[in-house]
């Protein structure tokens, strides 16, 4: 145990040195949240009550599926991972680690954002803030889940690239994060209700702000979990 | 007779319907520095990879200090020490994060006499990726040594590095086995593996072409064994034929003959200096090298 938490301070601190995870991991979803709180929020003011949620699903859904799985790949490609095997480090413990970390970065950015919304662009406070954290981490674990799962199956970075992009756009149009998503064909609605940002944003909206959610909560909240 | 620390035994692995190795046994002896060469694609770094535990084999047994590398792959790891052909760690990666995370896995203490033995004591905080190639090789190799292991599988550790870089290796090599470690040692370079090695095992077509120790190796060539002569006022300058050795060329005051039988035809050609009364300056005898001997079983394909 003592090993696998050296593995985690350490994956931890080589992603704050990795460029490329901290470009997806905080520099463009920090920049993406200071432009859509101050200019987007102002032409679509339905957006700013929830402004911390659909930024923190932004963020969590770029930084896990957009980040992650890249590199997992490179892990792996590269012959990292067969050096790791090969020196004694289970796959499985290079692979948590790398999930953790992800998860505690994301969760990081989540909760500036949460902590600024309110101050820098008016966004309301949550009414239920433990709804809004269980919420949170639900998101994460699935998304990080997600990202891992892109990254293992993938054969190499183009292929990682495209599955990444597959989930992260419909994520950002779909999910009712930066428009509502009744607005939406059915069709597009129905292909939305496979994405976890779209459970996500419905369980924050009931759990988290008491606005009308367009089923349970608690049932979108479990979608979320069921498929992480 | 010392017990095998590594035994493969009739080993075999199969991609798809591609055979990589077919049948190779062998035994390996404390103590021993072994050597395997091979062409690309002989099947060298997927034995290897069977040993390490990387891969699982289609057929064959393997044993390494009692151990079964798939069955007892924790125990292996406290055994075997790898450095692998193609790996690298990530290039963010700090020299001291390597030692640390790999120090924790196998449960030691970071290693100082590892660190100062390879001089990483300049390189710890620097991010693997920002290492030369030969740096890059001395740290993986001080990392392949933590948990001090009975048996170190070095693939091609030297590929890539340059002169001064590969003296350094090579005299690391030399340590270890004054230390009493067992080696395994891949490679393309046929000096390295003449130098350092006891044993050599030529692979080809995932076969076992032929074993022993490089003076066997040499001996079992159909090459011969050159003598080259300088003498003061040439007198052996086109000589010709003599009766042991076959006149070869002339080239810058030294004359070439090929021979069979070395010591017979070195005499009869210092007695032709000495009857012409002509002082000999430069007398070498090369046996056929371990790279001649291992073309012709290439271009050949000899088979044990």
């Amino acid at each position: 145990m003592k090993a696998f938490w050296q593995q985690l301070i350490i994956q931890l601190r080589m992603d704050l040195r990795d460029k490329s995870i901290l470009l997806v991991f905080y520099l463009v979803p920090l920049g993406f949240y200071a432009v859509v709180g101050s200019v987007f929020s102002a032409v679509n003011p339905e957006i700013k009550p929830v402004l911390a949620a659909t930024m923190a699903i932004f963020s969590i859904t770029m930084g896990a599926i957009i980040g992650l799985p890249p590199a997992l790949v490179k892990l792996r490609e590269a012959g990292s991972l067969r050096a790791y095997q090969a020196s004694g480090i289970p796959s499985i413990a290079v692979l948590i680690s790398l999930g953790a970390s992800a998860f505690i970065h994301l969760s990081i950015v989540a909760l500036i954002i949460f902590a600024s919304a309110p101050s820098l662009f008016g966004a309301e406070m949550p009414q239920n803030i433990s709804g809004y954290l269980v919420t949170l981490a639900a998101l994460l674990l699935c998304s990080v889940a997600v990202g891992l799962l892109v990254g293992a199956t993938a054969k190499n970075q183009p292929t990682a690239m495209m599955l990444s992009q597959a989930i992260f756009l419909p994520s950002l149009m779909l999910s009712g994060i930066m428009f509502p998503a009744n607005l939406l064909p059915s069709l597009l609605q129905y292909l939305g209700s496979v994405l976890p940002a779209t459970h996500s944003m419905r369980a924050f909206r009931g759990l988290a702000y008491g606005l009308v959610a367009e089923y349970s909560a608690p049932l979108a909240l479990l979608t979320v979990i069921g498929i992480g | 007779m010392k017990r095998p620390i590594l035994a493969v035994n009739n080993l075999r692995k199969k991609y798809g319907d591609v055979i990589a190795v077919d049948g190779v046994s062998l035994e390996i002896y404390p103590g021993e520095v072994f050597g395997i060469l091979g062409p690309n694609g002989a099947g060298k770094t997927t034995t290897l990879e069977c040993i390490e535990s990387l891969r699982v084999p289609t057929a064959g047994t393997i044993t390494v200090d009692g151990l079964h590398p798939i069955k007892d792959r924790a125990l292996l790891r406290k055994t075997l020490g790898v450095q692998l052909q193609r790996s690298a760690l990530p290039e963010v990666m700090l020299v001291k994060e390597a030692l640390a995370l790999i120090s924790a896995w196998k449960g030691v203490p970071v290693p100082g006499q590892l660190i100062r033995r390879f001089g990483l004591e300049e390189l710890k905080n620097k991010q693997y990726g920002q290492l030369s190639t030969g740096q890059k090789r001395r740290v993986e190799l001080a990392l392949a040594l933590i948990g001090a292991p009975k048996l170190v599988v070095l693939d091609e550790p030297t590929a890539g590095v340059d002169v001064q870089g590969r003296a350094q290796l090579h005299e690391a090599i030399r340590g270890l086995k004054a230390e009493g470690i067992t080696l395994i040692l891949a490679t393309h370079d046929m000096a390295e593996a003449e130098s350092l090695c006891d044993r050599i095992a030529i692979l080809i077509g995932g076969k076992l072409a032929t074993l022993g120790t490089p003076e066997q190796l040499t001996a079992a060539s159909k090459a011969q064994t050159r003598i080259i002569i300088r003498t003061r006022h040439g007198s052996l300058l086109g000589q010709g034929n003599i009766q042991k050795a076959t006149y070869l060329r002339e080239s810058e005051g030294f004359a070439y003959w090929l021979c069979k039988d070395t010591a017979p035809a070195v005499m009869e050609l210092l007695g032709e200096a000495i009857r012409a009364d002509d002082p000999v300056e430069d007398l070498r005898v090369e046996r056929p090298s371990l790279e001649e001997r291992f073309l012709e079983i290439v271009q050949g394909g000899e088979s044990a």
